[in-house]
Formats: structure tokens, C-alpha cells, sequence
């Protein structure tokens, strides 16, 4: 394991910041650590790093107890929100800093400042001030400067936060390529789930200081274990039910339930339903998924690539549930306000009715 | 994706492990400490103690003896009066530096530090130089309107107004420049004169500055001794009564004025200290 | 606010009003002392400033400014660290004690010097003497003049983004190394803002001295304590030559001082504009 927290707790006075915190991240991996603002994901980095002292809890880097070390002994890359190059020194200067410090030869360094430019796609940039940089420069340059030294971890905290949407999809990109070519070990913290999809080869999902679900993008969207991370991913319909046998019970209506899900037999339970997986059809005999029952289109609207499309269920009391479909298919359907669809469902997921 | 050149060149690692200075955050606060209890705390301790060494009564007369309490009431009445003066020409300054475009700004800008850089003393020469006696200012004051300016109450007065200049306004300009134009646009244009919007808009937001600046510049007043010496060695403000004393070796005189200037200087800075940190909170 | 060009006839009141204020209180003097100390050319400014006890009293004020600008630069710096940096009990306290020299007369100053180290004072001192003599002066000018670099570092030292501070830290900086390169080179211009000010404020300073010092010619006696003695001599030609040099010092001073705190202005407008 190259990152191992175990039991990090931080707090200010009275307030939990970081509580209990227990994670393992392999070599070579790419950990999003996903939050809204002051949920802890940041406060969490800078435990790792040692900016911040832990109030309990171990942390190791690369089979290395840290934990009591500071900061200048943990051989970590921290790459911040606003670059925070050093602004009286070069772009060069900046990047040799730390082989600097571990009194590395001048040839190697200049060697190494010319790669890491080059890699970055700054050649020729190394006489440059970061002023004189934009802003996605100096984030290139900022992360350059973090990978010099070859770091057993690398972090970043919101790295692409200050950035315009455009720059920060191409930087994704780019360091995409950097952290796999390198094999770097990295922690990247955001509150965007875009970039944490985009990005991640698991996602640790932080609120109120606490670890709440840990897992592939694609687990945690499709099948997570907890309410807060169902909403947090993206829209969810949520529909209370009750799990018995081998069915959900909506009011009226039942459902297969869904492999894995045993363990809420007799419970009740919330049905978890992505927009996308709603399917709606003139005619009964047209759905290819798990029938819901007949509903009243109550809003259609333009959402970018996909139509937003609003159900209200006959029979039913719950929520009306959120739709997205194709355009293509709202035109073929035909479906304005109060027209009656048939509602299915191609894919549903259950969580226990009173998790987080 | 294997093509990157920057595949490990050789182990770098940290240079051996440095006493991690703990010490040092220590070391630094003690020096910190050390150095104001030396130079600061010591004399204020000195001074109290050696005033009420001989007990409250001695303390007391060599208080209210008529030399002693004219120079501390003289010295209170012309920082007060100075500071008036000061706070209304202070904010006037300071809102002319902010507001207004005109040539020589940035010489002017410059001018009105010259008293933090003049030596006082400095300063009294060249206020008797100018008002003196047997200048014509100073002969048209005292011949046409009796009025006696240099070792008299009006001199020890311009030479505070000199001294006390750059206080009020270094305090109010900051503040005037981070003022939100849009404040004042709102209210022009809602109909409010110039002076309303100075009145209602600017001066709420200067007030603290303004109040920090008076004070400052009064307390400067009252230790003042450079420039009154020269200007007027008689009569005799607190400063000069207290040279006076320390020189003819009547200690004990000397250290009761001075506990008395240095208890109001010791509230000033407390009022400042609680302004300030009010206005930053 | 906003900068507007005069217009109305009540701008230019206010203005001329502000105007005739600064030519009155600060340009009248020093145009009068100018031009009595210059009545008779330079002749004589410059063979007053070369008598032997002119130029040891300049000798004094020199040497024991710099000891005094040397002191509280040091001082100041950690000073100005400490109640930014640190959070510890009697912070606030330390805080005030800071400004006292700002409100605490020079010759109260100079008096507890004498109450202290004086003829029959707390600690005599049996080595070398301080009251009338060197360390006196030194001691006195370097308490008026304490507070100028911590408050003018202080702020700067505030304000100043600590996060390249720990970008230093993870990449195996140490404190000192990251206080050289990383820290100092930001609050430069503060340091010496703070330096200018408490070198004018040393080398000006007269109360303190005058008490402390005793003001013994060709000993003791600094360039201020000249003049006084000067003017109690009826020497005026002396004393007017030392305060035209004082003076004359000032203005450079004040010179560098606007130019320091435009350097600093560019340098901060210069990095918000390009973040």
C-alpha cells in the first residue's frame, strides 16, 4: 500500500473536522477524494502531507510510518488550489526547488527542470516569471514543481478550482497521462463529481469529516451504499418501499429486487433511480425493463444533449420522478404536458431507508 | 505511453534529518519577549515604582505644586486644542490626497510625512526662525495684535500641528482609498449633496481611522520635546518642566509627572488597541 | 473612492484650502531655514560642519544609529514573527507593549535610563559606565525607535499567502531555508520601509539623548544635542548648518521612503493583475 490512513481524527476546539478517517490507496493509483466545501477533503490532504498535525490516528506513505514526522521529511508533491509558485523565482527555479534542496548536481537538475518542461509542454518557458504565465500555465508548472523530486505521493487540492472550464478539461486530460505515465501515486481533492468521474480510479466520497463510501466511479454512482452519495453523484429519484422475498413493494406496484440487495429483506427501503434509466413508452408492451405503472407527463425541458422530462405515477403518492431522455426519442414519442406514458425502469439499485 | 523520459534517474532522497526546531518557535517567541521586557516593559516598571517609591504623599505634593500642575494642564489644553485642529485639516488632507487629481499630487503625497522624518528639534528652528520675535510674522503678530507667538501657548501649538500632522492623515487615507465607489454613486445618485454623502457615506466609514489618528496624534503631543524646547522653554509644558527637574536633580518631581503622562499615554494605546481590533473584527 | 478632477467651485476651496495648510505648516519652514542657513553661501555651512567636535558629534549619531537600526531590524523581524505566527497566551499584551514607545515621552525614556543605570540607581554598573556616556545613547535611541519595523513588517507579514510557505514545507525545506528564500524576499520592502523610518527616528531623536547623555561636548554630544547647544551659545551659524543637514537628511529620507512604498504598491498591483 503506498497511502495508508488509519483512524485520522482533527479537530478545532469543538468542531470535528476529520473524524476517523481509515483508508488504504495502492501504488499507481488515482484516489478523487470528492466533498462539497468544508466537508474536510481538504484538511484531510494536509494531514497526509503533515502541513497539519493529526489529533489521532496513523498515517503511512510508501510502508513508512509518518506521522510524527513534519512536513520536509515526508516526500510528498503537493500541488494547491492557487498554484502558490514561489513568484520571485523562474519557472525553472520553481520546478529545481526541491531537487534543490535534496542538493542534487546542478547538470541533473537542469536536465530534469528540461524534462519536466518539456512533459508539461512549457519548453522554453523556464526563464519565465509566473507572473507572466497564465493561469493554466502556472497550474502546469505548480505540478511539474510537485514532481521533481519524485515524491512517493503526489496531492492536489482543488488543482483545476481557479481554472476556466475549457483549460480545466485539457488539463484533466494532461494530468490523466503525467500521473499514469509516472505511476504516481496521487490524491486528488475536488468537490466536482465531473472531474472525479473524469479523473478517478476510485472515489472516496467525504461529509462532515467523515469517510461515507469508498469505490469505483461506476460503483459508487450505480450501486452506493448510502444516500448521500447517491444525490451527491448526480440526480436520483428516491422512492420509499419495503424489501420482502424477492421484491420491492412500491405501494401497489412490485419489482424484482436487485442482486446483492439480500441483506435488506424485510426492510424498508429507498428505491434508487438515475434519470437515465427511466424509461417511458406510449404503449405497455414497448417497455424492455421492469414495469412502474402509468404516469402523467407533468414538464418537459431542455437539459443541453437530453430532455428533462417530468412523470407524475397514477396510484402513487411519492415525488414525481425525474426523467432524461434523448430528443430523438421525445419527439417520437411525441410527449408534451398531460400526456399519459407508460413508466419502466432498465436499472434500480436499493439503499437501506435510514442510512446517511 | 512508456516514452516518458522522466523514469526514476537515480534515488533522490531528502538530506539527512535536521533537528526539527520546536526549539526554534520557542527560541524566537523568548527573544521576542525578552527584547520588549527589556526595552519596554523595564522603563514603564522603573518609572512607576520609582514615582511611588516614597509613598502616595510625597508622590502627591510634588504632583500639585503649582509649577508641576500648570505644565501638565498646559501641556493637556494645547495637545487638545492641537488635536481638534489636526483631526478637521488631518481628514481634509487626507480626503483631497484620495479624491482629487491635480499636478503635484504625488510631491505633496510625499511632503506631509516630512514631520516623521524631520528631527524635532529641527523642527523648533525652523518654527523660530519663522515666528520668532524679530521675524516680520512674528514682530506683526505681537506689535499689530498682541499676539506673542514662539514662547507662548500659539508656538507650542504650531509646533504640535507640525509634529502631529502625518498621524491623522496615514490613518484616514488607507481607508478612504479601499472606500467602495459605488457607495458614493449610490447616493449621488439618489439626490444627496456632496456634503450629505461626506456626512452619511464617507465619514461612518473614516470614523475609527479618524478617532485612531487623533488619538495618536495627541499622545505624540503629550510626550512631545524637541520642538517645544526650542520654541518655548517657558512656559513650561510637561516634557520640558520634567527635563527641567531631571536635570536640577529633583528626582522625585520628575518621576511623578512622569507616571501621570505615561498613565494617559497607557490609556491612549489601550483605546487605540481596542479601536483597532474593534474595526478589524 | 474615486479620483475626480476638481470642477465645482467647492472643490477647489477644499483643495486650496489643504494647499495653503501643507505651505504654511510644512513649506514655510523649511524654506526659512534654508535660506538663513544659506544667507551667506555655502561657505560657511561647510566650515562649521568641519570643526572636530561638528564632525565627532556626527561620528556619534552615526555609529549609534546604525547600532540602534541594526537592533531593532533584527529584533523587529522576529518581533513582527512572533505576533503574527504565533498564538500563545499574553499575544495581545505583547501587542501593545509594542506601541508604548510610540506614546512614551523620549525623556521619560531617557529619565528611567538615569533611574536605572544613573548615580545612585538600581544597578549601578561597575564595568562601563551607560548614563552620560555611549551605550546610554544607544539604549535611548534604540527604544524611541523600536516599534517601526515590527509594525511595518507586521502587516506585510499578515497578509502574505502562507500556502508557497508550505509548498516549501512538502518539498523538504526547512524554516530558515524557507524564511531565506521564500518569506524574505516578499516582506523586503516592508523590512526596509521599517528601516528607513526607524533610522530617521534614531537619528533625529533629541529628548532622550539630551537626558541620558548629558550632551558632553566631544563625547557624549550627538548631531541634534549640537544644535542645542549651538543655539544656547549663541552660535547660530553652527546651529543652523546641523539642522540644514538634518533637514537635508530628511528629505532624502522621505525620498526613499515614497519610492520604497511605490515599489511595494507595484509589486502587490503587479501580482493581482496577473492572477
Amino acid at each position: 500500500m503506498s497511502i495508508t490512513l488509519d483512524k485520522i481524527t482533527k479537530s478545532y476546539g469543538k468542531q470535528i473536522i476529520v473524524n476517523d478517517v481509515s483508508l488504504e490507496i495502492k501504488t499507481g493509483e488515482l484516489f478523487v477524494l470528492l466533498g462539497a466545501s468544508g466537508s474536510g477533503k481538504s484538511t484531510l490532504l494536509r494531514l497526509i502531507a503533515g502541513l497539519l498535525p493529526a489529533d489521532n490516528g496513523r498515517v503511512s506513505l510508501d510502508g513508512r510510518d509518518v506521522t510524527d514526522l513534519p512536513p520536509q521529511e515526508r516526500n510528498t508533491g503537493f500541488v494547491f488550489q492557487n498554484y502558490s509558485l514561489f513568484r520571485q523565482m523562474t519557472t525553472a527555479q520553481n520546478i529545481g526547488f526541491g531537487l534543490d534542496i535534496r542538493k542534487q548536481p546542478r547538470a541533473l537538475v537542469d536536465k530534469r527542470v528540461n524534462e519536466l518542461l518539456q512533459l508539461i509542454g512549457l519548453d522554453g518557458l523556464g526563464d519565465r516569471m509566473p507572473w507572466q504565465l497564465s493561469g493554466g500555465q502556472q497550474q502546469r508548472v505548480a505540478l511539474a514543481r510537485a514532481l521533481a523530486y519524485q515524491p512517493s505521493v503526489l496531492l492536489l487540492d482543488e488543482p483545476f478550482g481557479a481554472l476556466d472550464v475549457k483549460i480545466r478539461a485539457q488539463l484533466r486530460q494532461n494530468l490523466r497521462e503525467i500521473q499514469k505515465a509516472l505511476n504516481v501515486t496521487t490524491i486528488l481533492v475536488t468537490h466536482d463529481q465531473d472531474e472525479a468521474f473524469e479523473l478517478a480510479d476510485r472515489i472516496g466520497i467525504i461529509e462532515g469529516g467523515k469517510l461515507l463510501e469508498v469505490g469505483t466511479p461506476n460503483t459508487l454512482y450505480r450501486r452506493p451504499q448510502t444516500r448521500f452519495a447517491a444525490t451527491f453523484l448526480g440526480a436520483a429519484n428516491l422512492i420509499p418501499g419495503q424489501r420482502n422475498g424477492t421484491h420491492v413493494y412500491l405501494g401497489k406496484t412490485s419489482l424484482v429486487a436487485p442482486p446483492q440487495t439480500d441483506h435488506l429483506s424485510g426492510q424498508p427501503v429507498e428505491l434508487l433511480i438515475r434519470p437515465e434509466e427511466v424509461e417511458l413508452a406510449l404503449k405497455r408492451e414497448d417497455l424492455q425493463g421492469q414495469l412502474v405503472g402509468r404516469g402523467i407527463v407533468q414538464q418537459v425541458g431542455f437539459a443541453g444533449p437530453f430532455e428533462r422530462v417530468v412523470v407524475r405515477l397514477d396510484d402513487h403518492n411519492f415525488e414525481p420522478i425525474q426523467v432524461l431522455l434523448s430528443p430523438e426519442k421525445v419527439r417520437s414519442l411525441a410527449i408534451e404536458i398531460n400526456s399519459p406514458v407508460w413508466v419502466g425502469l432498465r436499472d434500480y439499485h436499493l439503499l437501506p431507508a435510514n442510512c446517511p | 505511453m512508456t516514452s516518458y523520459p522522466l523514469n526514476p534517474t537515480g534515488n533522490i532522497s531528502l538530506p539527512a534529518r535536521r533537528t526539527q526546531p520546536s526549539w526554534g518557535k520557542w527560541g524566537l517567541r523568548f527573544a521576542a519577549i525578552i527584547y520588549l521586557a527589556a526595552f519596554v516593559a523595564v522603563p514603564v516598571i522603573v518609572i512607576n515604582v520609582e514615582g511611588l517609591r516614597s509613598g502616595w504623599e510625597l508622590f502627591w505634593a510634588s504632583l500639585v505644586r503649582p509649577a508641576a500642575l500648570n505644565a501638565i494642564w498646559l501641556t493637556l489644553w494645547t495637545a487638545a486644542l492641537m488635536t481638534v485642529i489636526n483631526v478637521v485639516m488631518g481628514t481634509l488632507t487626507a480626503y483631497v490626497l484620495v479624491s482629487y487629481r491635480f499636478p503635484g499630487k504625488e510631491i505633496l503625497n510625499t511632503l506631509v510625512d516630512l514631520p516623521f522624518a524631520i528631527p524635532t528639534l529641527v523642527t523648533g528652528v525652523m518654527l523660530v526662525l519663522l515666528y520668532g520675535p524679530q521675524t516680520p510674522i512674528g514682530s506683526f503678530f505681537d506689535k499689530s495684535l498682541g499676539i506673542k507667538l514662539i514662547f507662548a501657548p500659539p508656538g507650542i501649538i504650531i509646533a504640535l500641528l507640525f509634529v502631529g500632522y502625518p498621524f491623522v492623515i496615514r490613518a484616514v487615507q488607507p481607508v478612504l482609498l479601499t472606500l467602495e465607489p459605488n457607495q458614493q454613486d449610490a447616493a449621488q445618485t439618489l439626490g444627496a449633496s456632496d456634503w450629505y454623502t461626506f456626512r452619511r457615506v464617507i465619514f461612518p466609514a473614516i470614523r475609527p481611522a479618524v478617532v485612531t489618528g487623533g488619538l495618536l496624534s495627541f499622545a505624540r503631543a503629550l510626550g512631545e520635546f524637541g520642538a517645544i524646547v526650542i520654541v518655548a522653554i517657558r512656559p513650561q509644558v510637561a516634557t520640558v518642566y520634567l527635563y527641567g527637574q531631571v536635570e536640577g536633580g529633583n528626582m522625585q518631581a520628575a518621576s511623578a509627572v512622569s507616571v501621570v503622562l505615561l498613565l494617559i499615554a497607557f490609556i491612549i494605546t489601550l483605546t487605540v488597541d481596542l479601536v483597532e481590533s474593534r474595526r478589524h473584527a | 473612492m474615486r479620483e475626480i478632477t476638481p470642477r465645482k467651485p467647492l472643490h477647489f476651496f477644499i483643495l486650496g484650502i489643504a494647499l495653503l495648510y501643507i505651505a504654511v505648516l510644512l513649506l514655510a519652514p523649511i524654506v526659512t531655514i534654508v535660506q538663513k542657513a544659506l544667507a551667506n553661501g555655502f561657505q560657511p555651512v561647510i566650515a562649521s560642519l568641519s570643526e572636530p567636535n561638528v564632525i565627532h558629534a556626527l561620528q556619534v549619531t552615526f555609529v549609534m544609529t546604525l547600532g540602534a537600526v541594526l537592533l531593532n531590524t533584527v529584533f523587529g523581524i522576529i518581533i513582527a514573527w512572533v505576533l503574527t505566527r504565533q498564538r500563545f497566551r499574553g499575544r495581545r499584551f505583547l501587542n501593545i507593549l509594542v506601541d508604548i514607545p510610540f506614546v512614551f515621552s523620549p525623556v521619560i525614556a531617557g529619565y528611567s535610563l538615569i533611574v536605572l543605570f544613573g548615580r545612585d540607581g538600581w544597578f549601578t554598573p561597575t564595568v562601563f559606565p551607560i548614563v552620560f556616556a555611549l551605550p546610554g545613547i544607544l539604549l535611548a535611541k534604540t527604544f524611541v525607535s523600536l516599534p517601526f519595523v515590527t509594525r511595518e513588517v507586521g502587516p506585510v507579514l499578515a497578509t502574505l499567502d502562507t500556502e508557497p510557505e508550505a509548498a516549501a514545507y512538502t518539498m523538504g525545506a526547512s524554516q530558515w531555508l524557507t524564511f531565506r528564500r521564500i518569506i524574505l524576499p516578499n516582506i523586503w520592502p516592508g523590512i526596509m520601509y521599517g528601516v528607513v523610518l526607524t533610522l530617521a527616528r534614531a537619528l533625529g531623536e533629541f529628548g532622550a539623548v539630551a537626558v541620558v547623555g548629558g550632551g558632553i561636548e566631544g563625547q557624549t554630544e550627538t548631531a541634534t544635542m549640537f544644535v542645542f547647544r549651538a543655539l544656547n551659545d549663541r552660535n547660530n551659524v553652527g546651529a543652523y548648518s546641523m539642522s540644514l543637514l538634518l533637514g537635508v537628511t530628511a528629505i532624502v529620507v522621505l525620498i526613499v521612503m515614497r519610492l520604497l512604498r511605490r515599489s511595494i504598491v507595484r509589486e502587490q498591483t503587479a501580482y493581482v493583475n496577473h492572477t
